[in-house]
């Protein structure tokens, strides 16, 4: 047979295109999009003590991988809506940056996708997946194929988004819960 | 009929018209060189894969071969995948003669050699169940002998089994692998070589077992570092068991959302069954193994 080392060198020249994540929305449009009737944001950052660490872990049975979570107090007026938090979960590749909408009560009003770089998945930032976090608390089971559907090919970031939102429950339960 | 059908279907319409089949396909993003995961592709998905494995160092002359693996990966359903790819190999031996292994000098440049196609089913995913598990099967067929770079018609049929499971919300990955493999093989006679110590040319049946574990750790987006160890062992009929060695290494691997890669460097810490002549490191099984090897995949997801 003839030499063709140079045929196997081709596809690899030919894949080496850049990838490019993409990045849905900054924290502006998050809150924008969580609480369309707020017009005010108070930041109110939260810096974990090892003992919430603990009890949060234990609760939501969830690794609390920060010491500070990125959260917002949501106003209409003086009226106040919910927690807005900004989080980061683990997917394949990158870290999956997500908001969840928590109400005074403790329950989830809605998650956005800010930020999803993995090859499969994508479907995660479509509202009919999103939808099934809607109403969840800190009793809701909250398992993955049997309360939030899997989406094949991006198991790994459905179970850290799923365990994620167990966690900021969780983190309402012992740091923001009135 | 989409594209990624039509593409799939003429690949894999060429290998027929090859009358061949391929095997053992390497299946999804790989963290490691040699160990594989169990992870199947969703349905739908075409993954493309070029592999390339440098051997070289037998201990005595000079001994350098490369495998080429370029693979394409479809998913036919969520748990299911077919893969066919084409094999290629060079080989550059000088200075050792082994007979019947290295029987003569040779200077081989990379030539199309075979073909081979796998299908793996799992039936555990490791992020929605406490390990996932997955199961291949493959048929190889080759034209060339990967040691010698000789002529040699071999046919092989691997079985496989892989585990793997997520630690620190899959931070950390461990990956698992059982194969075995029976090989028949037959070499073609070599001018002016009529001694059939020097060069069986008599069919053989060989049955090869592996096995092989190894951790990957994401140390920062996108990029993780691993380390695998890799143990195998052949048994022919006539000498029962012929050789066994452990290779063990680190990798580097890099993946994001439409390519990914990994370099691997295996060195064989320990082997035995046969030596050649004078063979100094006889701790080492240096007649089929060398060294080290050197694994360069790069894939890319359509």
């Amino acid at each position: 047979m003839k030499s063709i080392a140079p045929l196997f060198l081709l596809p690899v020249a030919a894949i080496t295109c850049p990838a490019y994540g993409i990045q849905y929305l900054s924290v502006q449009q998050a809150q924008t999009a969580l609480y369309p009737q707020a017009n005010q944001f108070t930041e109110n950052f939260i810096e974990l003590t090892a003992t919430q660490k603990e009890q949060i872990e234990s609760i939501s049975d969830v690794r609390q991988r920060w010491k500070q979570q990125k959260t917002w107090k949501a106003y209409k007026g003086d009226e106040f809506l919910g927690w807005f938090i900004v989080d980061k979960v683990i997917g394949k590749h990158e870290f999956i940056t997500y908001a969840a909408a928590i109400s005074a009560q403790g329950e989830i009003l809605n998650i956005e996708i800010m930020d999803y770089r993995e090859t499969y998945g994508g479907e995660v930032n479509e509202a009919s997946w999103k939808s099934h976090f809607k109403g969840v608390d800190k009793n809701s089971p909250l398992e993955l194929e049997q309360d939030i559907p899997n989406i094949s090919g991006a198991t790994l970031s459905c179970r850290n988004v799923t365990n994620g939102v167990k966690r900021l429950l969780a983190l309402y339960e012992v740091a923001l819960k009135p | 009929m989409n594209n990624k059908t039509l593409l799939l279907a003429s690949t894999l319409a060429s290998m027929t018209l090859s009358s061949t089949y391929a095997t053992m396909a390497f299946a999804g993003e790989n963290l490691l060189g040699y160990t594989k995961g169990s992870e199947p592709l969703p349905k739908g998905a075409l993954e493309f894969y070029q592999i390339f494995t440098q051997r070289s160092d037998k201990g005595q002359g000079s001994y350098s071969a490369l495998d080429s693996i370029t693979e394409l990966e479809y998913g036919v359903s969520n748990r299911f995948t077919v893969s066919g790819a084409l094999i290629g190999r060079s080989v550059d031996t000088k200075g050792l003669i082994i007979g019947g292994y290295l029987p003569q000098e040779k200077t081989q440049g990379l030539t199309l050699s075979g073909f081979e196609a796998t299908a793996k089913y799992a039936f555990l995913t490791p992020a929605l169940n406490d390990i996932g598990l997955s199961t291949s099967v493959g048929i190889e067929y080759d034209t060339i002998d990967k040691h010698s770079g000789q002529d040699k018609e071999t046919i092989s049929i691997n079985l496989g089994l892989q585990a793997q499971k997520y630690f620190m919300d899959g931070q950390m990955v461990w990956l698992g692998n059982l194969d075995m493999e029976t090989t028949h093989a037959t070499r073609a006679k070599i001018d002016g070589i009529n001694d059939e110590e020097e060069w069986p040319t008599n069919p053989e049946m060989e049955i090869g077992l592996g096995m092989s574990t190894g951790l990957s750790y994401r140390f920062a987006s996108n990029w993780s570092f691993g380390a695998e160890a890799l143990y195998e062992m052949e048994y022919e009929t006539e000498v029962g068991l012929e050789r066994w060695s452990l290779f063990a290494g680190p990798s580097i691997h890099y993946g994001d959302k439409h390519f990914w890669s990994t370099l691997t460097f295996l060195s064989q810490i320990s082997g035995g069954g046969e030596t050649y002549e004078n063979q100094s490191d006889t701790n080492l099984h240096l007649i089929e193994k060398t060294k080290q090897e050197i694994k360069f995949k790069i894939g890319y997801n359509f």
